[in-house]
């Protein structure tokens, strides 16, 4: 069952048009990516979705709850985690969790617990009492999705949540979404990170200029853009033997040798490698090393969109 | 009970803040203070009295300064003393009366008192009380030397003659009437200036206090907020009962503390808590408006003060209207601070009603309703587009 359901969101600031026509759904318990660079339509695309901002078009429902600015039923299915901290300096964590549990309607007797509990996923519960604004940037930031997580949505929006935080903190935030990933929750998750969108999402939209280029697993993405894997070979003896082997397999589209390596860009290089190492072996040319390629969504990026994503 | 949760938050912040505290609270309670005391009704002026010799006479001067209930007198045994109290303020004039004062009387003489004053337009006011008893000396003197010339008594005796006359009944007397109404009537120190600093520090607080609600747009917490399952309306409702809260807390505070701590009287209760509810919610709504056409806080809590200091300067907060020129009197009522004056001034001068000034309640809710509904018009199109 899909948990998130939006189609042709629009929105327009005067003559910009900052997102036009997007749409997409997000199964329960699926992370779903929106990579793009920076000014692409993420943040606009989820503000929609959050029922933050009024969309020109379109209709997002949530849990099967309509999503606008003028209906609030839904957005208690929703967790949303502005790129922004948003939180207040000089309240301490527990202050500011207590406060927006409030606004997600938690009871009084269930929310003193609950924040005790988002203090210990978060690892602030010993510095709970002391005001954000003594906090490191990544403490802010691990708040800042605590809050989101509050109230247990069925969906838990994340905008570029490791924008600006260290290599530490950046690696404990995407292993939370991982398990959040894994306990049911549907997360849409905005980067400009191709390496955060392939490790943690199922599904990933590329987003330019306010418009889903491609949508789609990683490997669907890649095979839509006849993107190919890459192997490179090591090989003891004559590499120029093995490419006269190996010219005969269909599944190799280019073979090219040096003096002790072969380069072999092939369509699914783990169904086509065992050949290849069959071949090597009658060929009777040794093999000392193997590296796959495969190619990442940077290259889809860029060959969807003719430019690459930037910082 | 999710506006209520804004409106407290917005209060919790608010005492978080050590210099919010003193401008709120301390600020507005020592300029009140201040002003009373330099300019506010009730004040006894102090004359510093040095008799140098022993003579009865003399004394008898200084006795009759000290009779007057005008000043309050101290005595001084060293002339040198009193005249660096002079001059540092602690007395506001001396007088020195010398060591031959009785002889040169006595003897038919013109005997000096030296007054001593700062150079301001007061010390020439209180030179005419002094002058007076020196006047009131000199009859007696007088009339005593004519008895003694004729005669029929010796100087001193004489002199004792002539003061039981002079004490007596008869003679002419200045009783002095005033028209028109009173400008301040019968009021205590700091009743003129309370209720001016009220005013003036509600809407500055008020105006200031927009920067906070910019703030809490700028880090994004405004969005989350309407992220939640919260009405626009009910975190509206919140934002304007933080800004109303916390226009109230001051203003009660000023009017009790000041009741309290320097017995401001604020006249009909019921009116006085009208006026203030009325104020608190036109600031409430000024500040709303302000943090929803700034985007920067810096720049609106600067601007902020700014138009603060001048609607009270143009409104009366800072000069009583009763002194502007009837132009700027008209001027100054474009100004909710004007027609606050003006209800004040009816309650605490002329014991005046609710029903007394409805003018002005009707008047400030009109300023209430349209900046409430400008502020929160502005503000939820800044919330959601």
């Amino acid at each position: 069952m899909n948990v998130l359901e939006c189609e042709g969101l629009a929105k327009a600031f005067d003559e910009l048009v900052a997102v036009d026509d997007v749409g997409f759904h997000i199964a329960a318990g699926e992370t779903y990516g929106l990579l793009g660079p920076n000014g692409a339509g993420k943040t606009t695309t989820i503000s929609m979705i959050s029922g933050i901002l009024e969309s020109d078009a379109g209709k997002v429902t949530v849990a099967g709850k309509e999503i606008t600015t003028r209906t609030t039923d839904g957005n208690a299915e929703i967790g949303y985690v502005p790129q922004d901290i948003a939180i207040y300096p000089d309240l301490t964590a527990r202050e500011n969790l207590r406060f927006f549990g409030k606004l997600y309607g938690i009871p009084k007797a269930s929310l003193g617990p609950r924040v005790d509990e988002v203090l210990e996923v978060i690892g602030l519960s010993d510095r709970g009492d002391d005001r954000t604004e003594e906090y490191s940037g990544g403490m802010k930031r691990r708040l800042n999705i605590g809050i989101g997580l509050l109230h247990e949505p069925s969906l838990l929006i994340l905008d570029e949540p490791t924008v600006g935080v260290d290599p530490q903190s950046r690696n404990s935030i995407l292993e939370s979404v991982e398990l959040l990933g894994q306990s049911g929750t549907a997360v849409l998750y905005t980067t400009h990170y191709m390496e955060e969108a392939e490790r943690l999402c199922d599904r990933v939209a590329i987003i330019d200029g306010g418009k889903i280029r491609a949508e789609g697993t990683r490997r669907e993405l890649v095979e839509l853009v006849g993107q190919r894997d890459t192997i490179n070979l090591g090989v003891i003896g004559s590499a120029y033997r093995l490419v006269e082997a190996l010219e005969s397999m269909p599944e190799i589209h280019k073979i090219t040798a040096a003096d002790a390596s072969v380069e072999i860009l092939v369509d699914g290089a783990s169904s086509v490698l065992p050949r290849i190492l069959e071949v090597a072996q009658q060929s009777e040319v040794g093999v000392s090393g193997v590296e796959v390629v495969e190619p990442n969504l940077e290259s889809v990026f860029l060959h969807l969109t003719g430019k690459a994503l930037r910082d | 009970m999710k506006a209520w949760a804004i409106t407290t938050t917005n209060i919790k912040r608010l005492v978080r803040d050590p210099s919010t505290i003193f401008f709120v609270f301390v600020f507005p309670m020592l300029l009140i203070l201040v002003l009373g005391a330099s300019f506010g009704g009730g004040f006894t002026p102090k004359v510093g009295v040095h008799v140098a010799g022993d003579g009865v006479y003399a004394q008898g001067f200084a006795d009759q300064i000290d009779a007057n209930e005008e000043f309050e007198s101290i005595d001084y045994s060293d002339s040198g003393a009193l005249l660096e109290d002079v001059e540092r303020g602690i007395v506001q004039m001396g007088v020195i009366i010398p060591a031959n004062y009785d002889d040169t009387l006595a003897s038919g003489g013109t005997a000096t008192v030296e007054y001593v004053g700062r150079l301001d337009q007061s010390s020439v006011q209180y030179r005419a009380s002094i002058e007076a008893v020196a006047t009131d000396q000199s009859a007696v003197f007088g009339a005593a030397r004519i008895v003694e010339g004729e005669g029929l008594a010796d100087f001193d005796s004489a002199v004792t003659a002539a003061q039981l006359v002079a004490s007596g009944p008869g003679g002419s007397e200045v009783v002095v009437s005033t028209t028109g109404e009173a400008l301040f009537g019968d009021i205590g120190q700091f009743d003129l200036g309370a209720p001016s600093n009220l005013i003036l520090f509600v809407f500055l607080t008020s105006l200031a206090g927009s920067a906070a609600l910019i703030q809490t747009r700028r880090l994004g917490v405004s969005r989350r907020m309407v992220s939640t399952p919260t009405s626009i309306g009910q975190i509206l409702l919140g934002e304007t009962g933080g800004r109303f809260a916390v226009a109230m807390i001051q203003g009660l505070f000023i009017m009790v503390g000041s009741a309290v701590a320097f017995d401001v009287k604020w006249g009909n209760l019921l009116g006085a808590g009208v006026l203030l509810v009325l104020i608190a919610l036109i600031g409430a709504g000024a500040g709303m408006l302000m943090g929803a056409l700034f985007d920067n806080d810096e720049q609106a809590g600067s601007m902020g003060v700014f138009i603060g200091l001048g609607l009270a300067a143009l409104g009366g907060a800072m000069f009583p209207l009763e002194v502007f020129p009837d132009t700027m009197v008209k001027v100054a009522h474009i100004t909710p601070h004007a027609w606050a004056i003006d209800g004040f001034a009816e309650l605490i001068r002329h014991g005046g009603t609710l029903a007394s000034i409805a003018t002005e309640v009707l008047v400030l809710m009109g300023f209430a309703v349209v900046l409430l509904v400008l502020g929160t018009w502005r503000l939820r199109a800044k919330l959601t587009h």
